[in-house]
């Protein structure tokens, strides 16, 4: 009886935080497929310890970290056989262009995918996630007068390059 | 532009985003993934009871399986074999579960994956030559990763690779070295795998 209890916690965890996970993991490394794969095996370690993640104060964010850190150990294994995707030309890279096709803001999207990965993350982490700095500084090992620096370099690069889009939308 | 309307703009920019994945596939994985922790305690447990087993391997023999005669005899060890440096399970169905937790005694670790029908090199003082282990140029990303299904990093430092030999084309070994890496300003040592052309001076 406990343990399906515990299945329901979880099943109920699940399906309120899986969506914003991969939102916030799609966008801190740019590739929708492998966020998928990396936020599905997160959430199946979160079961297996899920009395420990159960009490953690943010369990969606214990979910990405680990998440970002499969990322990490993936893309050790790999590294030379996969090619970074160059972000200046992310706009036309295959995962971006079928996800703009049925889900993602291309223009957004190469916005994101321009911006250095840790500012990229830190914008993930605060805008989609909806950490506040403190945590958000938790989950990325940094402090929290770095996540703010990254942040507000983050939103200046945005704007700069978003604006010019958006006046045009606007225009038309 | 304020900031309110740009994180509006990047949130409503990915609002379509949404998981695939049914909750039970999510929880049928999480309970193979506590077996797979609850094995490996097991496995260290029984290694103190069987220390001190010839060539320095220990040698953990599951109730009702035969005992072994030599660590890394072709075909002759049991399921699990294990040294305090690192674990290796053969499954019923052929998969390979290997667990790195020190990188030690790679001879041993070579014989054991021979002997469970893996063609391998295993080296963790460098590459081995490249004129006798040739790479594989064929391998691709998917086929890497039906070789690497689950390949992790525990918290504890332990690498977890399972390898499926079934899916090697034919002729094609593995070679496992570790190489010293550097992320995010942070480096340290890293298991790698490369698919090799099976040879006898490669992968035996």
């Amino acid at each position: 009886m406990v343990v399906r209890t515990q299945q329901q916690d979880f099943a109920e965890f699940y399906r309120s935080a899986a969506d914003e996970c991969l939102r916030t993991v799609a966008v801190s490394i740019g590739d929708q497929g492998t966020a998928q794969e990396l936020v599905d095996e997160a959430f199946a370690r979160a079961w297996a310890s899920w009395r420990t993640v159960s009490r953690h104060p943010a369990p969606e964010a214990w979910v990405v970290r680990t998440a970002l850190n499969a990322g990490i150990s993936r893309w050790r294994r790999r590294r030379r056989e996969v090619s970074v995707p160059d972000p200046a030309r992310a706009a036309d890279l295959p995962a971006a262009s079928e996800a703009s096709a049925s889900q993602v803001d291309p223009q957004i999207m190469a916005a994101l995918m321009r911006l250095p990965a840790r500012q990229r993350e830190v914008v993930a982490l605060r805008l989609i996630l909806d950490l506040d700095t403190a945590r958000t500084a938790e989950v990325l090992g940094i402090a929290p007068g770095t996540v703010m620096a990254h942040m507000g370099r983050a939103m200046a690069a945005l704007r700069l390059d978003l604006q010019p889009e958006l006046q045009q939308e606007n225009r038309s | 532009m304020n900031d309110n309307e740009l994180s509006s703009l990047v949130r409503e920019s990915v609002a379509d985003i949404r998981s695939s994945t049914p909750v039970d596939q999510i929880i049928s994985r999480g309970h193979a993934v506590r077996a797979w922790r609850r094995r490996v305690p097991a496995a260290a447990g029984a290694l103190v009871m069987a220390g001190g087993a010839a060539l320095g391997v220990t040698v953990l023999a599951p109730s009702g399986h035969p005992a072994p005669t030599a660590a890394g005899k072709a075909g002759s060890h049991p399921a699990v074999v294990g040294l305090a440096a690192w674990t290796v399970a053969k499954q019923a169905n052929g998969d390979i579960d290997v667990t790195i937790k020190q990188f030690q005694h790679p001879a041993q670790l070579q014989a054991t994956l021979r002997a469970d029908g893996l063609p391998a090199s295993v080296s963790f003082s460098g590459h081995p030559d490249s004129a006798v282990c040739q790479p594989y140029r064929n391998a691709g990303p998917n086929l890497n990763r039906s070789i690497y299904a689950s390949f992790y990093l525990a918290s504890n430092g332990s690498y977890f690779l399972t390898i499926h030999p079934s899916l090697l084309p034919s002729g094609v070994g593995l070679s496992i070295t570790v190489e010293k890496i550097k992320v995010k300003g942070l480096s340290g040592p890293a298991v790698a795998l490369r698919q090799v052309y099976a040879s006898l001076q490669c992968t035996g």
